[in-house]
């Protein structure tokens, strides 16, 4: 081990890193960008679904269901159309999402103690409008109830329950606050994949690894010296996401810095391993953007980072643990959101000590022999 | 003409040869889209039900255990587990076990008893946002619902008429997708954004890559036109993105039983303007990347990002602020995604979605000019 021959190719790798103006620009770029994709299009709060309102009742009890409605924040009234024919044409173009029809005789049925439907049509083409449109309308029309029958004043002393609905850790349930220390972690392993796999390959394109291991340095000493600046930079630009998170998006942080510094490290050396196996299996800088992507999809789609695992099949459920994000995602979520300590969060901790032994190791054990051939 | 043909297809020839060669490129186009398919169609869904919920009843009397057959009864909640005492919902939360916890005081059935308000409490885990809210609005209308049932038990009892009182249900209908099946949502979704990558990124990096290689030189030295040289090299990605809309549509229709309610043709039309906007949008970033490296990305950062982000392939675009909105009506994606939703789900036909086609027609065309323009400038350097 020579510290003067680390520190060497450290230097060579950053001004290698330099003379990319186009690369350096885009490393500033992912990040910036990534911050506001997901911070404003994934993480989004739906509300104000656009509603067509159908009242055949022209009653008082119509006009307050929908003032229900429109102040709830949810439903935003855009349309009063006269029939329930109209509303055919306006869910098919999309102009609104969500239909409530009410009935002729809504209030005389009301008036003489019969229960009275109402018709919530929500577009079911779109999955997340359709589950937050039918759980707010439920909603809604149960508040409806109770507060008629109060302001009917019938009931004074009957039985009743009170219940008191907590939302805990996440009070203002606003997404941005998991969405970002997902993004942290996210953004670790990609650019970690990414760069880190590009930059040896390319090594390996124009020939100059030849050239590498002809010199005296050993195996321990490129891989300290290859891998330590590419850890820096994702280092750099996760500090751009959390600052980004916790100053412009105003994200929370409960839980204690060093759980999720632990949890990074770790997850550090399951990014480092991945990156430098996929420079192994590639020939060609294409190759190892097509292998990037091969494991990317399945991570952002099974990691729970944009889709949450509890809505997922129960069969797939098991195949989200074999995914490194996952257990990175619960570190961090854990300690941002629920302020969980290390105690809590043994169980994905120790999952990622796992996974960066066997996948860590196995890279630095193909890169060994791979020097050494 | 036919001297011309033959040259147009002696290019095509070639590419296809160069695909034969690279058996990891094959794969990338024909099996990747399957595997995505495969799996956002199974793993991807925002339907919120059968919540995990722990249950701690601390009165344990016939009126407790009868609010709580509330909970098992609802499709929504599935009771999980029964705690004794509140540090069981910290663990259960921290072990991300339970999502819901119901906590029953003691004393809730003497307080029924007295014809008085029980205080229950929920705790909702806020940090699946998504989940909370929708578990927090259902256990409201459930506790609600329940509330009014007691009141009725007990004027039924105390002989009083309520009749002067009636209730008012929902009665919820989800058009165009009843079962409300995530995979009907997606699946006319995910086949824009796998065109998006397949059309967009592979043309960028063919045309990048011959010039890499200095073969570029060499074809424009032959007696090829620069316009047959072009037909040449996307004709062959044309079929390949025919092949791959094929192969969405029929695996959706068969495997996830995706309806097309609307006119085929339509659709097909449609993908045909689609992949033709694509391949002028991997033309014009071939006419501008100065390296296959700069290629990659850009493909990535104008093909994949909008498709997957700002399409409304999954995520609501008219939630998303006003500024992005706008972006994304500069990206072709947006435009097919609701040509492909509403035709399959809705059971669009040409009448619903002419504006749709005739923003594909104009970008398709703005494209294929400006990229034909940038590259004979490039060329004629």
């Amino acid at each position: 081990m020579s510290p003067k021959r680390i520190r060497l190719l450290i230097w060579k790798e950053f001004t290698q890193l330099r003379r990319d103006p186009l690369l350096i620009r885009l490393l500033l770029l992912m990040p910036v960008l990534q911050l506001i994709m997901f911070g404003y299009v994934v993480a989004v709060d739906v509300r104000n679904l656009s509603t067509a309102v159908v009242d055949l009742d022209h009653s008082a009890v119509s006009r307050k269901l929908e003032s229900a409605f429109s102040s709830s924040g949810y439903f935003t009234i855009t349309q009063h159309v006269a029939s329930e024919d109209d509303l055919r044409p306006l869910l098919d173009r999309g102009t609104v999402k969500v239909a409530i029809v009410i009935p002729e005789g809504t209030q005389d049925r009301l008036t003489r103690g019969e229960t009275a439907t109402i018709g919530i049509i929500v577009d079911g083409s779109d999955s997340q409008v359709s589950a937050v449109g039918s759980g707010y309308a439920s909603q809604i029309v149960a508040q409806f109830n109770t507060e008629r029958r109060d302001a009917l004043g019938i009931q004074v002393a009957a039985p009743s329950v009170d219940a008191r609905v907590r939302v805990m850790f996440n009070p203002t349930l606003d997404p941005i606050n998991t969405m970002i220390p997902g993004l942290i972690a996210a953004i670790m392993m990609i650019s970690l994949m990414v760069i880190m796999s590009q930059a040896v390959v390319k090594e390996r394109e124009s020939g100059t690894l030849e050239q590498m291991f002809v010199t005296p340095i050993k195996a321990t000493e490129y891989l300290i010296g290859k891998l330590t600046p590419y850890a820096a930079l994702a280092t750099a630009q996760m500090l751009l996401v959390a600052a980004g998170g916790l100053f412009w998006f105003k994200v929370p942080f409960n839980g204690s810095i060093w759980v999720v510094l632990a949890g990074l490290f770790l997850f550090m050396f399951t990014c480092l391993g991945l990156g430098l196996l996929i420079s192994l299996v590639s020939r060609t800088r294409h190759q190892a953007q097509q292998a990037v992507m091969f494991i990317m999809i399945p991570t952002m789609v099974l990691s729970g980072f944009i889709f949450p695992i509890q809505s997922m099949p129960a069969i797939i459920q098991p195949l989200t643990n074999l995914i490194p994000l996952t257990w990175a995602l619960q570190v961090l979520r854990g300690a941002f959101v629920k302020g969980s300590g290390f105690e809590a969060l043994a169980v994905p901790m120790l999952a990622l000590v796992g996974f960066g032994v066997v996948i860590f190791g196995a890279a630095i054990v193909a890169t060994r022999r791979r020097i050494s051939e | 003409m036919r001297q011309a043909l033959i040259r147009v297809g002696a290019i095509v020839r070639k590419e296809f040869r160069h695909l034969g060669r690279d058996p990891r490129m094959l794969l990338a186009v024909v099996i990747t889209p399957v595997i995505q398919l495969l799996l956002f169609a199974y793993a991807i869904s925002f339907d919120v039900d059968h919540v995990p919920t722990l249950v701690i009843d601390f009165d344990n009397s016939p009126a407790s255990q009868r609010y709580l057959q509330q909970y098992e009864a609802s499709p929504f909640f599935d009771v999980v587990a029964h705690g004794t005492s509140l540090a069981d919902v910290d663990t259960a939360f921290d072990g991300n076990t339970a999502r819901v916890a119901i906590i029953i005081p003691s004393g809730f059935s003497r307080t029924l008893a007295s014809d008085a308000a029980a205080q229950v409490s929920v705790l909702v885990d806020g940090s699946e946002p998504n989940a909370a809210k929708i578990s927090q609005a259902y256990s409201v209308a459930l506790n609600q619902l329940y509330g009014q049932q007691l009141t009725r038990e007990w004027a039924d009892a105390q002989g009083l008429d309520l009749s002067s009182f009636g209730l008012l249900e929902p009665r919820i209908r989800t058009w165009y997708n009843p079962e409300r099946r995530s995979s009907d949502f997606l699946i006319p979704g995910l086949m824009v954004v796998i065109l998006a990558i397949v059309t967009v990124q592979q043309t960028a990096v063919t045309l990048v890559r011959e010039r890499d290689l200095g073969t570029q030189e060499q074809l424009e030295v032959s007696p090829m036109r620069r316009i047959e040289l072009m037909v040449g090299k996307l004709l062959p990605w044309t079929l390949i993105a025919f092949l791959d809309v094929a192969l969405i549509t029929g695996l959706g229709r068969t495997l996830f039983d995706v309806p097309l309610r609307g006119d085929f043709w339509a659709l097909t039309v449609g993908a045909a303007l689609f992949v033709f906007a694509s391949l002028g949008m991997g033309l014009l970033i071939s006419a501008i990347a100065p390296s296959l490296d700069t290629a990659n990305i850009m493909a990535m950062l104008i093909a994949f990002l909008p498709a997957f982000l700002l399409s409304g392939f999954a995520f609501a675009l008219d939630q998303i602020p006003v500024f992005l909105q706008w972006i994304s009506y500069a990206f072709p994606a947006r435009y097919m995604v609701s040509i492909s939703r509403g035709v399959f789900l809705k059971g669009a036909g040409f009448a619903e979605i002419w504006p749709e086609l005739i923003s594909l027609v104009a970008y398709a065309l703005v494209m294929l000019v400006i990229s034909s323009v940038l590259y004979g400038r490039r060329s004629s350097r």
